[in-house]
């Protein structure tokens, strides 16, 4: 059975920069996951959106300080959360959402799902979800076969690993030994179904990593400090040569599936608990200012410069032109 | 015409089956560009159930590797290794109905991953798919689903049908930087034909007449070409002079071509080994009949097999695929208007 994982993460054994730089991710996620509702609110963006509220800590942590640009990844469906933290400029991304040309469709428009951003190893999101976990072993495979050490990450969530891609895709990484880390993000619902009405598990989703020979291990996705080092350790071998890991990630989505889901499945009191006791924002600015790291003042300076940044970004997404219709007609070959 | 075994005098000129010829294709381009790789089920160090590659493995090691049964990952895998820009993937699929299982990933990954993301990555993947009815397969190894393909935007398809076509497609489809679905009918693989040494290429979206005649313009893919043209020397007999087109490439079209004989000929019969309804000769009808309507002495004629699933037995499956008494019935019909 995976096992859960666990290590001494206390915060004044990192420096000061390096935890600043996960708040500011994750507070960046946030907050533009709330401008869009805004803008979904205002009629502008369709209602087809997935936020990631209460998710944040799962992609600041295993992205921002152990991926650089040449890494790869494949986002799940709650993915604004893994681009940002992978550097995709936010008025791209709310280009995509508005339609405009400044989106990184150049005005074809992307929901969550398709856009991308090679030049920062973003390399886009199947609309079938879980397509990309056959998708990111060809990835994998093409940096071994050139010799880089650069690693691929597949996010997908509970539901799209009850497809049938997860099962080739893990027979292939263990076979061939790829770079690959697949991290499970597990909010236990896949729209209203629950996990344990879907999956057929010893325990863990993880479990089934176990079978293909490949290291897998349950961790607390809400944590970003754990969460960055059960990622640390995956990439190291990765980078290694040493094949795959199965991270499963457990958290909870704040948030319906789409805004506008009455999200009246789960059971209030749980839903409470996790946005009362673990909201990863809260709970690590918490333990930031208990261990002294920074002061209120400097927290509240990172969120109004966010809020600048989200502001202006939203400006230039809106202000950008829509294209000719002309624009599906190009593009369709190199 | 193959204009250029044909004009060049100079080049030597081999006889090769439609097998050698797609190996030798698959042996040059590997040797020309080292970030192709080759994989599938047994097409290693077993040379493929069809022999279609045979001695690769040897010749280019690793880059020509086995692959679990997952055709699922098989086509997937090629996408994801295709836009990193580092690898120029050539799978295959051991028999085209496979696609099936694959249907997501070549309908909705391949053909339109770049566009969905704006255009932003290059998909140089050429897929191989043998089809056809060969022997006793059955229903599910036997079809010929190319059509299906033709319907799904950023798919390119190349069907050839001698070895010279085989070869000269196949080397530009891997040099291409879109995704090629090239299928390959499985009785063609011991046809042999002329194949001149030396490098050659052949456009994709180029239909060639592989028989010139003013009364009746017949358009078959595969293996049907040859049965075109075998029905075409019998009608030679009978006074009547049929043009044969083989399109070569079902997407892109050539319809220029086909149209310039549609307006030379009046009359227009297309035969595949796909079913009828829904075939690629629906779609070269609907054209045909959009552009040259008036240009027509007689409907429209369109010879497939039954719409019906092809059955195991050896005995039966004779019947579907479309003979040469059918062709020269046909014909002789619409030279009766």
């Amino acid at each position: 059975m995976a096992k859960i994982y666990q290590k001494e993460t206390n915060v004044k054994n990192y420096s000061k920069d390096f935890l600043l730089q996960f708040y500011r991710t994750m507070i960046k996620i946030r907050r533009f996951d709330e401008g869009l509702i805004q803008l979904i609110q205002d009629g502008k963006v369709s209602g087809f959106y997935h936020s990631g509220i209460g998710s944040e800590g799962l992609s600041a942590g295993s992205i921002t300080h152990n991926l650089t640009e040449d890494d790869y990844i494949y986002y799940n469906h709650r993915g604004c959360n893994q681009k940002i933290a992978k550097g995709v400029p936010l008025s791209k991304l709310y280009g995509d959402f508005l339609g405009t040309i400044e989106g990184t469709t150049k005005g074809l428009g992307a929901g969550i799902v398709h856009s991308a951003d090679p030049s920062r190893g973003v390399m886009g999101q199947a609309g079938t979800i879980g397509s990309q976990l056959g998708i990111c072993v060809g990835t994998a495979f093409a940096s071994k076969f050139k010799g880089t050490d650069q690693v691929t990450v597949v996010y997908f969530g509970d539901g799209a690993a009850s497809r049938e891609p997860l099962h080739g895709s893990l027979n292939w990484a263990g076979l061939y030994k790829l770079p690959v880390v697949y991290i499970c993000e597990n909010n236990e619902y896949a729209i209203s179904s629950h996990v344990s009405e879907t999956h057929s598990v010893k325990e863990h989703i993880a479990d089934w990593a176990e079978g293909y020979g490949i290291p897998n291990y349950v961790v607390d996705g809400n944590d970003v400090v754990l969460m960055h080092e059960a990622m640390k350790e995956a990439v190291d071998r990765a980078r290694k040569g040493e094949g795959p890991t199965f991270i499963e990630a457990k958290t909870f989505r704040h948030r319906g599936h789409f805004e506008g889901d009455p999200y009246d499945y789960v059971d209030a009191n749980v839903l409470k608990e996790w946005k009362e006791k673990r909201d990863p924002i809260k709970n690590f600015q918490a333990s930031l200012l208990e261990a002294g790291v920074c002061t209120e003042n400097e927290i509240a300076s990172i969120q109004e410069q966010v809020d600048v940044e989200i502001e202006a970004a939203i400006k230039k997404a809106e202000d950008a032109p829509m294209p000719s219709p002309e624009r599906i007609f190009e593009g369709l070959f190199a | 015409m193959n204009t250029i075994s044909r004009q060049e005098s100079n080049v030597k000129v081999r006889t090769l089956t439609m097998r050698d010829a797609i190996i030798e294709a698959l042996s040059e381009e590997m040797e020309r560009d080292p970030s192709t790789v080759l994989f599938g089920e047994d097409v290693g160090k077993f040379g493929g159930v069809f022999g279609a590659t045979k001695g690769l493995h040897e010749k280019f090691g690793p880059r020509v590797f086995d692959t679990p049964i997952a055709e699922t990952t098989i086509v997937a895998a090629a996408l994801g290794m295709a836009i990193t820009g580092n690898v120029r993937p050539i799978p295959e699929l051991q028999f085209g109905d496979f696609v099936g299982v694959a249907f997501d990933e070549v309908f909705h990954k391949l053909g339109k991953w770049r566009w969905m993301h704006g255009g932003q990555m290059e998909i140089p993947v050429t897929l191989r798919l043998p089809i056809g009815i060969a022997g006793g397969a059955g229903p599910e190894h036997s079809q010929s689903p190319q059509a299906l393909f033709m319907h799904g935007p950023g798919l390119q398809i190349v069907v050839p049908s001698t070895p010279y076509d085989a070869k000269g497609l196949l080397k530009t489809a891997i040099r291409e930087n879109n995704p090629v679905l090239y299928f390959e009918h499985k009785v063609l693989y011991d046809m042999k034909g002329e194949v001149p040494e030396g490098e050659y290429l052949i456009p994709l979206g180029k239909a060639d007449i592989k028989r010139e005649g003013k009364d009746v313009t017949i358009i078959a893919t595969a293996l049907q070409v040859h049965t075109a043209l075998d029905a075409a020397k019998t009608l030679a007999k009978q006074g009547v002079e049929a043009e044969v087109i083989d399109p070569r490439t079902l997407a892109p079209l050539d319809m220029d071509t086909i149209l310039d004989s549609v307006k030379k000929t009046g009359r227009v019969l297309i035969v595949h080994e796909e079913p009828k309804t829904g075939g690629s000769g629906a779609e070269i009808a609907a054209r045909i009949s959009e552009h040259a309507l008036f240009d027509l002495l007689a409907p429209i004629k369109r010879i497939g097999s039954p719409d019906v699933p092809i059955a195991q037995s050896i005995y039966l499956e004779q019947f579907y695929r479309p003979s040469e008494q059918q062709i020269l019935d046909v014909v002789n019909e619409l030279m009766e208007y």
